[in-house]
């Protein structure tokens, strides 16, 4: 069996759906969909870049509802893990899906993050 | 090490998926989701086929970004293969220069850890059973047994 694809049928909706809050210091990110190479990356990238640039430094991502992180998902996290430490804050994890652990345990990133099981205790954290 | 059944005359490799696309990461998720699918109706449990997936979500982004420079003129080719004992090969080329597989840096390496990039062929060779790059390194073949 061959499969083939129309062009038109290679381009799809947003895969990744972005809900930012804030709760009291901290911007609470929760992401749905696919964090991978492409709009959701840059979509991501955008959402932290303009909260930096707001002056905010503590941010929680809530990972539950994200199927697939690749290494440019990977790589943004990093980044924004270490440049938020640098000015003082953190980037903290929730509910990665054991297939996200795997995959940021298998590149050695894992143990540089703090992960929860909720949004609230990721948040009282900062305190 | 897993046995090297691809030289077996009894396992000729049949044809699941053949696709040329254009170089435009945009059109990554659709591949990749097709390929996810393919091999659900082949009984491949979802760990093997997440694994399969992100594996060629990487090496897709590699294809278009390193050897297409982003250029949506180019084009990628994919091809989704079995043998006769269900063992999975992907095979993702395009037409740029290559690479040299065996330079590119660990990135597990403490004074990489904090990089964002550089981790796409790692996590290739960890997610699937056997990796190989033939050409001049600008076609990656993927095993998953």
């Amino acid at each position: 069996m061959i499969v083939g694809l129309q062009p038109a049928a290679l381009f799809g909706e947003d895969e990744l759906d972005i809900n930012v809050r804030k709760r009291l210091q901290v911007q609470l990110v929760q992401l749905r969909g696919q964090l991978r190479l492409g709009q959701g990356v840059d979509d991501f990238r955008r959402t932290i870049d303009e909260a930096m640039e707001g002056g905010d430094t503590c941010f929680v991502i809530n990972l539950d509802e994200i199927s697939m992180i690749d290494s440019s998902g990977i790589g943004l996290l990093v980044r924004y893990l270490a440049s938020t430490k640098q000015r003082g804050g953190s980037l903290k994890l929730v509910k990665p899906s054991p297939f996200a652990i795997k995959t940021l345990r298998l590149v050695g990133v894992l143990n540089l993050f703090e992960i929860f099981d909720d949004d609230d205790s990721a948040v009282e954290s900062f305190a | 090490m897993p046995p090297d059944f691809r030289n077996n005359q009894d396992t000729a490799l049949s044809e699941l998926l053949d696709l040329t696309i254009p170089a435009d990461c945009e059109a990554i998720p659709k591949i990749v989701d097709t390929v996810s699918e393919v091999l659900e109706r082949r009984e491949v449990p979802e760990q093997k086929r997440l694994e399969i997936g992100l594996a060629l979500q990487e090496a897709l982004a590699n294809a278009i970004v390193h050897g297409c420079g982003n250029d949506t003129s180019k084009e990628v080719h994919c091809r989704l293969q079995t043998d006769s004992h269900r063992h999975i090969l992907i095979t993702v080329s395009d037409p740029g220069p290559g690479f040299r597989p065996d330079l590119v840096p660990n990135p597990n390496n403490p004074e990489n850890l904090y990089a964002d990039h550089g981790r796409g062929v790692y996590l290739i060779r960890q997610l699937m059973d056997e990796v190989t790059f033939q050409r001049r390194g600008n076609e990656i073949r993927m095993w998953k047994f």
